[in-house]
C-alpha cells in the first residue's frame, strides 16, 4: 500500500486503524449520499473531515443490490439475456455484448458478419450516451446545470435512434446470444447523421461553456490527480488510465468485434487531473461519433443478423469457463462465465470498472481533498454503482 | 500461452492447463503456491493487471474454485489461475499486498461466499449486505427463491394452469366406470 | 487560463431565444418507433394455449388461464396467456418463442389506470385500444427462437427397396433423435389427441437426456406396442403438435421408435417389472391383435390369468397379416409380443373361436371374455364380374403374403380403392411382380380426386416412386371378362361427384369418359368388416347391436355382462385406438373382477 500524505494525519492505533476520536471535536463524520446531489447513483461515501479537509473515507454500496449474478444461476441461457442489461443503466449494452459473446464462445456458436458490425455500432452509440450523461454530471458537480440540460437533450436524440433500431430506449435487449435482433431500419444512416451533427453542435457549445471556462479550469485543473504508479495496483482502466497518459483501451489492446477494421487511435491525456479526464472523455466522445460514421458507411447492407440457435427452452452448454471483455465508457467491462454442462450458468461474474475505481481508488484519492471537491472528484472517476454490486 | 505454461512449469508445480482462446488460458494451482506464482507473473512475466478475483461454488465436490484473472497488456494475454479450496471453513491467503484493489474482492468474497482471507484489510466490514444473518447468499445452497418467498409477500390473484393437465381434465379425465 | 475563458461561457446566452426541444404532451402525439416493443397483442384465433410464452418468461409475468368461450379442443388447450405488467419487462422473448406467431407487440406505450390489478390482462381477450395497431415489434424468421424443420428420416431409395420387403424407414441415429427431440417445447398439447394419452413430452425429454431406460418405462405405462406404433402409428398426435403451426410437427412417432430401438428386449422386460400376485381370476381374450394383446398385457400385470385364442399361426392381427413387412418388419412385432407373453400371457395359436372352441365354453370357463377379432372380411364392390376368381380382396391377399402362401402373381393388375390398404396391396404386389417378371404393372383407381385422397400423402408419394399408376376420380363399373372367362381388366367411368347434397354416399359418373384398365387380376380394397359368425345364433340374438356392430358401453362392455369387446371390430380405426381400447376394457374388467370394498 502507498503511504498517504495526510496533512492533518490522525494517529494510528496499535491495531493499525486510525485513531479518530469524534468527541475531541477535531473530526467530523459527514455522509455524502445515499441521497445527495454530489453522489453518482445509489451510493454513499462516509467522510471523516478535519476542518474542510478529508482525512478518511469509506465507500458504501449495496443500495441497489439485486443479485444479478445469482439470479442468472437459476435462469436458462436465453432467460439471462433480458436481465443483464439492467446491471448498468446508462450504458447497458456492454452487458448484453459480453454476456452474449461469452455464451457464444462456450457454446461454439459463430455469429453472422453483419451482427458484428451492428453490435459495434450499438456499443459506440451507448458510449456516446454514457459520456453525454457524464459531461452533464461533471459540469453539475461544479454547479453548471445547463450543460446537463444540453447533453440530456442530445442524448434523447440518440435514444430515438436506439428506439428505432432496437425497439427500446433504455434497456435495449438487442444484442442477443446468437447475433442481434434486427438489421438497421430504412433510412437509419441519414437520421443518425442528423443526430451526430446535433451532438457535435452541442459539444461545441459544451466546449465553449464548460471547457473554456475559468471556473471549471480553476476547480478541475491539477485537482484529483491519479498517479500512474497506481494504475495496476488499483486496477484502473479506461479514460481514468488514459488521462494519465497510458493508452489502455481494449478496443486497441485486444480488438474485438469489428474494431480491427476501424481507423482510430486511443485518446489519451497527460495531466491525469479532473480536467484532463473530462477532456479525454469529450474527445473520446468525438471519436465515437467518428466511429459511428465509419461503421455506417462500411457495414454490409444485407445479410443474416442471427445464427440459428438450438431450442432455447432446453439449451445446454458444455462445461467450460471464459472471460470476455470490452472497452466501455468507464474502462474495462467483462464477463467471466462458468458453465457446467447444464442449461443454466454455473457462475457469472461481472467485472465493472467502477468496482475498483469507486472503492479502492476513490477511498485513496479523496484523502486530503477539500470537501467541496469531493463530488467533482467522484464524478471524474465516472462510476456507476450498479456494476459494483451487480 | 502454451509457451508461458512450459516456462512456468520449470519453476512451479502446476495443475491442469486449459487453453480457452489464443489469448486466454486457465491453469489450476495449489493454494500454497498461488502467492509466489502471482508475484512471479506480476513482476517477471508482465501480468501486472488484476482483472478480477472471484469464486465458483462446486457444491457437489465440496470445493470452492477461486479464479484469479490477470492480464499482460503488452502481450495481450489473459491468464486465469484456478485454486480449489475446501468449502468447509474456507480460507485463502490474501493477495492485497500484491494488488491493493484485491482487498475489495476479498471483502466481497467473505461476505457473499463466506471465504476467509486472514489479514486482508477491513475484511469483516459489511460490503453490500447490511445486517445479513442468513447463509452467504452466493453459495449454491442458498436458495434465492425460497428466501424471497419467506421474505416477501406474493401479490394475490395469480394462478396458472398446466395445458396438458387442463386438457386432461376438460377432455378425457378418467371418470371411472360409467 | 485566459480572458477568453471568462467570456466564452457567456455564449450560453444565445439559447435564450431558442424554441424548447421538449414535446408537449398530451397535445402532441409521440408514437413509438415502428419496431417499438410496446403493449402485447394476441390473436385469439391463432393462439393454441401451449404456454411456451409462459415457460420462457424469465420474469414469471405470464399465467395460462381458461377464457370464456374458448373451449379446450384437440391441439388447443383453451388456455390463454395473461400478462402481469407489474412484472413484464417487454423483452419480447415470449413473442420470439410463440409457437403460432399469435403473440405480438404494438408500438403503444401509454396506459393509465387507477386500479393496479387492471395491468394484469389477457391480450386479445381484454380489448385494448392497441389491439389493431399496425406497428410494433416484428418477429422475422431469424428471430423465431424455435428450430422449425424436422430432422430428415433416412429412408431407402426406391431402387434399393423395390425388389424386396426390407424396411424402408431406417430410424434416427442418436444424434438425429436428439436434434429432433430438442425441438419439442414440452407443452403436452399432443397428449390429449393421442388415443392412449401417451406421456409424449416426457419420453421426448428422455431422448434429449439420452435416458432410454426411462423412455421405455414411460412408453410401457401407456402402450405395449411401441415397436409397432413407433413405425406405423397414424400419429394423429402430430396433427395437434404445437410445432406444426410455424414449422414441421415433432416426429413423435419416430422418436418413440428410436427409444424402443435403443433398449434390448431383455432389458425392456426387466424394466417393466414382474406382474402382481395372482388373483385367481381367469380372462379369455379372442384375437391376438393390438386390442386383445393390450388388454391381455394389462390384465396379466394385474395378476389375472389370461388366455388368448388366436385363429392365425402368429400374433399381431392386422399388424402382421395386413401391414406389409416393408413398413413393419415381423421381428419388430415379435419383440412387442414377446414382452407381452413374458408377463405370463398365454396365447393359443391356430384356435378359431366358433370352430375350435365355442363362446359358451369360454363363458363357462372364464370370469370375463374379451372379443377383439378385428375386421377381417374384405368388402366387395359388387360390380358385374366381381365374383370372378381373379377378383380378390386386399386383406385376403395380404394375409397370404404374410403366411408365405404361394400366390399366382399376375403380370398386370388393377387395385380398386384409394386408401392406405389399397396402397399396401398395390405396393406389395409391385414388389412381387418385380421379383417374378422384372417389371411393374399395377394400376390403382380411386373414386376421390387427388386433393381428397384417403391415403396418407406419404403413402401416395412412395407409391408413385414405386411406379404405381395412380388414377384419381375413376369409378369402377364392371370387371371385363372375355368369352373364355378370362379376366381382361376393369372398366371405369370418370367420377363427377361422390356425395349428394345431404353428404350421403351417391357417386355420379360421366359415362362418356370410359376407360378399360388392363389387368389379369383385380383387387378390391374398399374396406373390411367383422366376421361375427363365431358368436353363434343364440348369442347374436341376445347381444345388443348398433348399425351392424356389437353395442358397447363407454368402458367396452357389451350388453352381456361377462363379455367385453375392443378394437377394430367395435371402434377402430387404427393400432393406437386398438391399444387405447385394450386398456379401457382391461381397466373395466379389473374393476369388475376385484371385490369392491363396501362403501358406506
Ligand atoms: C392393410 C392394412 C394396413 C394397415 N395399416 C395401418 C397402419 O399403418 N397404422 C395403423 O395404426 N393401423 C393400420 N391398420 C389398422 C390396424 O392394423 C388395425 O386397426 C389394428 O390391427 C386393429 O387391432 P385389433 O386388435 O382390433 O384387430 P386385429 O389386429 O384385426 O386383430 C384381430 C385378431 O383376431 C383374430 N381373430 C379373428 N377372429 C377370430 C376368431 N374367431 N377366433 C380367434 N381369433 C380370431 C384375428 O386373426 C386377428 O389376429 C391397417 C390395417 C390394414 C388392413
Ligand atoms: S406461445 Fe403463442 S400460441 Fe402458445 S400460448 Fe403463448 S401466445 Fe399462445
Ligand atoms: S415481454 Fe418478456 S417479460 Fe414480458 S411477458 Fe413476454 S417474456 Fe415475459
Ligand atoms: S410433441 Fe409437440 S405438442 Fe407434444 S409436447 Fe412436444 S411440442 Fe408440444
Amino acid at each position: 500500500m502507498f503511504e498517504l500524505d495526510r496533512s492533518q494525519y490522525p494517529q494510528k492505533k496499535a491495531d493499525g486503524t486510525l485513531d479518530i476520536d469524534l468527541t475531541s471535536g477535531k473530526y467530523l463524520k459527514l455522509w455524502q449520499g445515499p441521497q445527495h446531489p454530489g453522489i453518482t447513483g445509489n451510493m454513499a461515501i462516509e467522510l471523516t473531515v478535519c476542518g474542510d479537509e478529508v482525512v478518511d473515507a469509506t465507500t458504501h454500496v449495496g443500495y441497489l443490490h439485486r443479485g444479478f449474478e445469482k439470479l442468472m444461476e437459476r435462469r436458462t441461457f436465453m432467460q439471462c439475456f433480458p436481465i443483464v442489461c439492467r446491471i448498468c443503466v446508462p450504458e447497458p449494452d456492454f452487458n448484453e455484448y459480453c454476456y452474449a459473446a461469452a455464451v457464444e464462445e462456450l457454446a461454439g456458436l459463430e455469429i453472422p458478419e453483419l451482427a458484428h458490425w451492428i453490435r459495434t455500432l450499438i456499443l459506440e452509440m451507448g458510449r456516446v450516451n454514457s459520456y453525454l450523461m457524464y459531461l452533464g454530471g461533471q459540469a453539475g458537480a461544479f454547479g453548471q446545470g445547463v450543460i446537463g440540460q444540453w447533453t440530456t437533450y442530445v442524448r434523447d436524440l440518440m435514444l430515438d435512434r436506439f428506439e428505432e433500431l432496437t425497439g427500446a430506449r433504455i434497456y435495449h435487449m438487442f444484442i442477443i446470444p446468437g447475433g442481434v435482433r434486427d438489421n438497421l431500419p430504412d433510412g437509419f444512416a441519414g437520421r443518425m447523421e442528423e443526430t451526430l451533427r446535433e451532438i457535435e453542435s452541442v459539444l461545441a457549445d459544451v466546449d465553449r461553456v464548460m471547457f473554456h471556462n475559468a471556473v471549471f479550469k480553476k476547480r478541475a485543473v491539477g485537482v484529483g490527480v491519479i498517479d500512474t504508479a497506481w494504475l495496476d495496483s488499483y486496477g484502473i482502466t479506461g479514460p481514468n488510465a488514459r488521462a494519465a497518459g497510458v493508452a489502455k483501451d481494449v478496443r486497441k489492446d485486444q480488438p474485438y468485434l469489428v474494431y480491427p477494421e476501424l481507423e482510430f487511435e486511443a485518446v489519451t491525456g497527460k495531466d491525469s487531473d479532473i480536467y484532463t479526464r473530462a477532456d479525454v472523455r469529450r474527445r473520446d466522445l468525438l471519436l465515437s461519433l467518428d466511429l459511428i460514421r465509419q461503421i455506417l458507411s462500411r457495414l454490409p447492407k444485407t445479410g443474416a443478423v442471427m445464427t440459428k440457435l438450438p431450442n432455447v427452452l432446453h439449451w445446454k452448454i458444455p462445461r467450460g469457463e471464459t472471460y470476455v471483455r470490452g472497452e466501455c465508457s468507464r474502462g474495462e467491462y467483462g464477463y467471466y462465465l462458468v458453465t457446467d454442462g447444464s442449461g443454466y450458468p454455473r457462475r457469472v461474474n461481472v467485472r465493472g470498472p467502477s468496482y475498483t475505481h469507486s472503492i479502492a481508488l476513490f477511498e485513496r484519492m479523496v484523502i486530503n481533498a477539500n470537501i467541496s471537491d469531493v463530488a467533482a472528484l467522484l464524478v471524474s472517476l465516472h462510476t456507476y454503482p450498479p456494476e459494483i454490486e451487480r | 500461452m502454451q509457451q508461458l505454461y512450459d516456462t512456468l512449469t520449470q519453476r512451479f508445480s502446476l495443475g491442469e492447463f486449459t487453453r480457452q482462446r489464443a489469448d486466454l488460458a486457465f491453469i489450476t494451482v495449489e493454494a500454497v503456491r498461488l502467492h509466489a506464482l502471482l508475484r512471479h507473473l506480476r513482476d517477471q512475466e508482465g501480468f501486472t493487471h488484476l482483472v478480477l478475483l472471484t469464486a465458483v461454488d462446486w457444491l457437489e465436490d465440496g470445493q470452492f474454485q477461486l479464479t484469479y484473472l490477470i492480464n499482460n497488456r503488452a502481450k495481450c494475454q489473459d491468464l486465469g489461475l484456478r485454486v480449489m479450496i475446501a468449502r468447509d471453513n474456507a480460507s485463502m491467503e490474501s493477495i492485497h499486498d500484491l494488488w491493493a484493489a484485491a482487498a475489495t474482492y476479498q471483502r466481497e468474497l467473505r461476505e457473499m461466499f463466506g471465504i476467509d482471507f486472514p489479514g486482508s484489510p477491513r475484511l469483516m466490514d459489511d460490503f453490500i449486505l447490511e445486517g445479513w444473518n442468513a447463509a452467504p447468499p452466493y453459495r449454491r445452497d442458498f436458495d434465492t427463491l425460497e428466501y424471497s418467498r419467506a421474505t416477501y409477500r406474493e401479490r394475490p390473484g395469480r394462478e396458472t394452469r398446466d395445458p396438458a393437465a387442463h386438457m386432461k381434465q376438460q377432455l378425457y379425465g378418467d371418470k371411472g366406470d360409467v | 487560463m485566459s480572458i477568453s475563458d471568462v467570456l466564452s461561457p457567456f455564449t450560453a446566452w444565445k439559447n435564450l431565444f431558442r424554441d424548447p426541444v421538449t414535446i408537449k404532451d398530451p397535445l402532441n402525439e409521440r408514437p413509438g418507433a415502428a419496431r417499438y416493443r410496446g403493449f402485447h397483442k394476441n390473436d385469439m384465433d391463432k393462439c393454441i394455449g401451449c404456454g411456451t410464452c409462459e415457460t420462457i418468461c424469465q420474469n414469471g409475468a405470464i399465467d395460462m388461464l381458461p377464457v370464456e368461450g374458448i373451449p379446450a379442443v384437440q391441439g388447443d388447450s383453451g388456455l390463454r396467456p395473461r400478462i402481469d405488467y407489474g412484472r413484464c419487462c417487454w423483452c419480447a422473448l415470449c413473442v420470439d418463442v410463440c409457437m403460432t406467431g399469435s403473440l405480438t407487440m404494438s408500438n403503444e406505450y401509454k396506459w393509465v389506470e387507477s386500479d393496479p390489478d387492471l395491468f394484469r390482462f389477457t391480450p386479445g381477450v381484454d380489448k385494448k385500444y392497441w389491439d389493431n395497431a399496425e406497428l410494433g415489434y416484428q418477429r422475422h424468421d431469424e428471430k423465431h427462437l424455435m428450430p422449425v424443420a424436422r430432422e430428415e428420416m433416412p429412408e431407402l431409395h426406391p431402387e434399393a427397396r423395390l425388389d424386396s420387403f426390407v424396411e424402408i424407414v431406417q430410424g434416427y441415429n442418436i444424434e438425429q433423435a436428439k436434434l429432433e427431440a430438442d425441438r419439442c417445447v414440452s407443452c403436452g398439447l399432443c397428449i390429449a389427441t393421442c388415443p392412449a394419452h401417451m406421456a409424449i413430452p416426457d419420453y421426448i425429454k428422455a431422448v434429449r437426456d439420452g435416458d432410454y431406460e426411462r423412455g421405455v418405462q414411460l412408453l410401457y405405462e401407456t402402450n405395449p406396442f411401441s415397436q409397432v406404433c413407433g413405425r406405423v402409428c397414424t400419429h394423429c398426435c402430430e396433427d395437434s403438435c404445437a410445432a406444426r403451426h410455424e414449422g414441421d410437427p415433432i416426429a413423435i412417432r419416430w422418436l418413440k421408435r428410436h427409444i424402443i430401438d435403443q433398449v434390448p428386449q431383455e432389458k425392456v422386460i426387466e424394466l417393466i417389472g414382474k406382474p402382481a400376485a395372482p388373483t385367481g381370476k381367469k380372462v379369455a381374450i379372442i384375437g391376438a391383435g393390438p386390442a386383445g394383446l393390450t388388454a391381455a398385457f394389462d390384465l396379466a400385470r394385474l395378476g389375472h390369468a389370461v388366455t388368448v385364442y388366436e385363429a392365425q399361426a402368429a400374433g399381431g392381427g392386422m399388424t402382421r397379416y395386413g401391414i406389409p413387412e416393408y413398413r413393419l418388419p415381423y421381428n419388430a412385432l415379435d419383440r412387442d409380443i414377446a414382452v407381452i407373453t413374458a408377463m405370463g400371457v398365454e396365447i393359443k395359436y391356430n384356435q378359431r373361436v366358433g370352430t375350435d372352441i365355442t363362446m359358451q365354453q369360454l363363458e363357462a370357463d372364464y370370469d370375463a371374455v374379451v372379443l377383439a377379432i378385428g375386421l377381417h372380411q374384405g368388402r366387395s364392390t359388387r360390380i358385374p364380374g366381381s365374383d370372378h376368381p381373379q377378383v380378390r380382396k386386399a386383406v385376403d391377399l395380404l394375409r397370404q403374403i404374410t403366411a408365405g402362401e404361394t400366390i399366382d402373381v399376375p403380370k398386370s393388375m388393377v387395385v380398386i380403392g384409394g386408401g392406405n390398404v389399397a396402397m399396401d396391396i398395390a405396393r406389395s404386389m409391385a414388389r412381387l411382380q418385380l421379383q417374378h417378371y422384372g417389371e411393374i404393372r399395377v394400376t390403382l383407381t380411386a373414386l376421390e380426386d387427388k386433393a381428397h385422397f384417403l391415403a396418407d400423402p406419404v403413402e401416395i408419394k412412395e407409391s408413385l416412386e414405386e411406379q404405381i399408376n395412380i388414377l384419381d376420380s375413376r369409378g369402377p363399373q364392371a370387371c371385363v371378362i372375355d368369352d373364355n372367362g378370362k379376366l381382361l381388366g376393369l372398366k371405369t367411368w370418370k367420377v363427377l361427384s361422390i356425395f349428394d347434397a345431404e353428404r350421403r354416399f351417391a357417386p355420379k359418373y360421366d359415362p362418356a369418359d370410359e376407360q378399360i384398365h388392363e389387368g389379369e387380376m383385380i383387387v378390391e380394397a374398399i374396406g373390411q368388416m367383422a366376421d361375427v359368425s363365431l358368436l353363434g345364433d343364440a348369442l347374436t340374438e341376445k347381444l345388443e347391436w348398433n348399425r351392424g356392430r356389437i353395442q358397447i358401453d363407454p368402458n367396452g362392455r357389451t350388453s352381456e355382462n361377462w363379455l367385453w369387446s375392443a378394437g377394430d371390430c367395435v371402434k377402430g380405426p387404427d393400432v393406437i385406438n386398438a391399444v387405447a381400447d385394450g386398456h379401457r376394457v382391461a381397466t373395466s374388467i379389473h374393476r369388475a373382477l376385484t371385490p369392491q370394498e363396501a362403501t358406506a
